[in-house]
């Protein structure tokens, strides 16, 4: 049986620009897991309603997919935050969308991402963000390391764009800073069965 | 209090709010997908610098007169001209045509917000020649929002994305037909809202009022549970003419609504179905 609901230990990755190829190519490293989801919060041009399944390309076991609203989690599963909404965690297992204004330009938010992930108080989670230019994804980020779960921040002399790891560096000290290309092992190393 | 970025909500607050809601106000949140009610609690709560629920409570206890605003505050009011433009293309084209010859053609906007999608199916019917034949019904539960709904005017700010999205659906048609700026407002013609009637109605806790041809509940629907989707989506569907059609956002599902089984799809990625005869 795959694992579903708040059974799964949740793999939060945000980014914005000069986020996309790193996370990408992780993905394509990253070994299956079935009790693992992977959710990613990129920011992305509003309008494409499709496209980014097909841009990450078919994955070794994971699948991919850019979740309704109300789609109950499964393990072994890429979700990616549909263009123009909020991606929210339900504790009870779900996936909820939400068309609130912007925060920080973006939406979807990395910060109502896991701000909802910190307010479901889901048991097993990690976080990561990678380069971007803007600050989205910091307050976020600190809210998951204060309720105790593991962070990752790209390091800025990795990150294509320096200002979103450096945002939520000013905040707080991560479990890892990392470099793109060691992240498959950072996020094996989180993960808590 | 999990950090001064984030008030915390506990289970008993929360608690005591929905309460506050059904008992004083008849406001029944219960069926709220709470990820979603719990971040609008905390935005108001920080607002109004406050570190919980319980002074909030208290405020809507013993002052009704912030009631109006406070439903205005918690209920998610973002909509746009032409939304998704591909589904009100696929509206128009494979879902509105059976109902060219009927004399009379009813519309219900569920959750209309500040309009636009009530603007824009104006818009569409008058293109298609539909418009002096259909009677319109416009819902919300947030009635400062059904004010500026009525008085058809949005941020100027706006024109560029809602042109966009005009042309995406009509190419060939004029956005100037319909609107003009005016001190920092983009007007639009009012004589698009002369069949619409604009209601405060709560579909969670009112019944419905009506048999439709058309619904439209767009980003509604991903603010309730799996349950209270079901039982909205029923209440929808029964006000439905069989044939008749239901728009919902094209993020949303029927995945947890039996009522989904009287209803074929006319184009299922654009969200759009029509009741079984």
């Amino acid at each position: 049986m795959i694992p579903r609901g708040p059974e799964v230990f949740l793999w939060i990755i945000g980014g914005s620009a000069g986020s996309f190829n790193p996370i990408r190519s992780f993905l394509h490293q990253m070994p299956y897991y079935r009790e693992v989801a992977i959710i990613l919060c990129l920011h992305r041009l509003r309008n494409p309603r499709v496209g980014m399944v097909e841009a990450i390309g078919a994955l070794k076991g994971w699948e991919v997919s850019e979740p309704d609203d109300k789609t109950y989690i499964h393990g072994g599963h890429v979700y990616i935050s549909p263009a123009d909404y909020h991606l929210l965690v339900e504790a009870t297992g779900y996936l909820s969308l939400s068309v609130e204004e912007p925060v920080h330009f973006s939406r979807p938010s990395i910060d109502v991402l896991l701000e909802s992930v910190v307010r479901a108080r889901w048991k097993k989670a990690a976080a990561a963000l990678f380069s971007g230019a803007n600050r989205d994804g910091a307050q976020g980020m600190y809210l998951m390391h204060q309720a105790g779960h593991f962070t990752a921040i790209q390091d800025p002399d990795d990150a294509e764009i320096r200002t979103m790891p450096e945002a939520a560096l000013a905040l707080f000290e991560p479990n890892v800073r990392f470099k793109a290309a060691d992240f498959v092992k950072v996020c094996l190393q989180a993960i808590t069965l | 209090m999990l950090t001064e970025f984030l008030p915390d909500i506990s289970d008993a607050e929360l608690e005591q709010f929905m309460q506050i809601m059904l008992t004083q106000h008849g406001y029944d949140f219960r069926g709220y997908a709470p990820a979603s009610l719990k971040r609008r609690l905390g935005l108001v709560i920080k607002k109004y610098g406050f570190t919980s629920l319980i002074p909030l409570n208290q405020r809507l206890l013993t002052q009704p007169e912030y009631l109006r605003y406070f439903i205005n505050e918690i209920t998610v009011s973002t909509t746009e001209l032409f939304r998704d433009p591909a589904a009100w293309v696929a509206l128009r084209v494979q879902a509105l045509p059976p109902f060219f010859a009927l004399p009379e053609i009813r519309i219900w906007h569920v959750g209309a917000s500040t309009g636009e999608e009530v603007i824009s199916m104006a818009i569409l019917l008058q293109e298609i020649g539909l418009y002096s034949r259909a009677r319109i019904f416009a819902t919300d539960i947030d009635d400062i929002s059904i004010e500026k709904a009525k008085s058809a005017q949005y941020p100027a700010r706006s024109r560029n994305l809602y042109k966009q999205n005009f042309q995406a659906v009509f190419p060939t048609s004029s956005f100037e037909k319909y609107a003009h700026e005016e001190g920092g407002h983009l007007v639009f013609d009012p004589s698009l809202l002369k069949n619409t009637r604009f209601l405060k109605h709560n579909i969670v806790t009112e019944a419905a009022f009506g048999e439709f041809e058309v619904i439209l509940c767009r980003n509604l629907l991903i603010y309730f549970t799996p349950p209270l989707q079901d039982q909205v989506v029923t209440k929808l569907v029964d006000s439905l003419v069989p044939g008749g059609i239901l728009m919902i956002g094209t993020k949303e599902s029927l995945f947890w609504c039996s009522a989904a089984k009287r209803l074929i799809a006319v184009n299922d990625s654009e969200r759009i179905y029509r009741k079984q005869k």
